[in-house]
């Protein structure tokens, strides 16, 4: 490693550490069906409390895509960029790279959320890997969230991939 | 939401029905919204270009959405997704029609359980694959 590669050693030095503070919230069926409304899923586990019951749920669920956006605070309109992204609100990975791309996710799933659950996320560096593609040297950047309730169990795991070059 | 799905009915190499979602520019708003993302280039035709698209995006969640309704409503109401991944190989466009599509790679046991992994995908109207991903389902026994 060179101190010319893409990733800076201060960069590195933060693989396995928290990029923001943790967060918690608790998620309403409300917000949950807005969701889904959006998205135009109408499952009736998301809507009917009776169908979730017959499922053998204990009330309707929330969207498995809906858990990474249930959490994000309200923010003022003054922390908006003129790009309309809202400022960034935890740790910077700084990269020697001219732009980022999202690259995709994977999500595990490992018990049901409910609407109504209390669940915290907590967000590390996962990874940093250097690589070399036809278009030249990139980092697959990679972030791992991990979802956890009230209980204490952890819910669901979701990595996050990033292509820098 | 489509009728349950059972283990035993299902086999390596089925083809999943497709499903087609065509994203209006109100719903595009509407999605915005509710995950609360003021990034223009979902809403700004303008900006949009500023950043070079001919127009605005549908948004990777809400395609990651629709590829998890899919794998949902096939599973029906007693199965249980267990995995889903994707990878966003390019830009999904409104007012077109987009088809998630998917077949069956595999059928397991584990702990007790059927487990089902499918390869899914979604389409645009000239057949390019804008968004690979895998899927695993724990779906019940007739039994």
């Amino acid at each position: 490693m060179t101190t010319e590669g893409l990733v800076p050693e201060e960069t590195r030095a933060m693989i396995g550490e928290l990029l923001s503070e943790p967060l918690t919230g608790t998620i309403t069926a409300k917000e949950a069906q807005r969701f889904a409304l959006a998205a135009d899923d109408l499952n009736p586990l998301y809507f009917d409390e009776e169908a979730a019951k017959a499922a053998g749920y204990r009330t309707t669920l929330i969207p498995p895509i809906f858990l990474a956006w249930s959490l994000a605070p309200a923010r003022p309109v003054s922390e908006v960029r003129e790009d309309g992204l809202y400022k960034s609100a935890g740790r910077r990975v700084t990269l020697n790279v001219k732009r980022v791309m999202f690259g995709g996710e994977d999500w595990e799933y490992f018990e049901p959320v409910y609407a109504g659950d209390t669940i915290t996320s907590e967000t590390r560096l996962k990874a940093l890997d250097e690589k070399s593609g036809s278009s030249g040297p990139f980092v697959l950047q990679m972030t791992e969230t991990t979802y956890t309730n009230q209980d204490g169990t952890v819910v669901a795991k979701a990595v996050g991939r990033s292509i820098a070059r | 939401m489509t009728e349950q799905r059972y283990a035993e009915d299902v086999n390596v190499g089925d083809e999943m029905p497709a499903m087609v979602k065509n994203a209006s520019r109100a719903q595009l708003f509407l999605f915005s919204a509710a995950t609360n993302n003021p990034h223009r280039i979902h809403y700004d035709k303008d900006y949009a270009e500023v950043e070079g698209h001919p127009d605005v995006l549908v948004h990777g969640p809400l395609q990651g959405a629709w590829l998890s309704q899919f794998v949902t409503d096939w599973a029906g109401p007693l199965g249980r997704m267990t995995a889903l991944s994707w990878q966003n190989r390019a830009r999904a466009f409104p007012e077109r029609d987009l088809s998630f599509k998917g077949k069956v790679t595999g059928k397991r046991e584990d702990g007790g359980r059927v487990l089902v992994d499918l390869e899914v995908w979604e389409e645009d109207e000239a057949g390019n694959v804008l968004m690979p991903g895998q899927a695993t389902v724990a779906l019940p026994g007739r039994g």
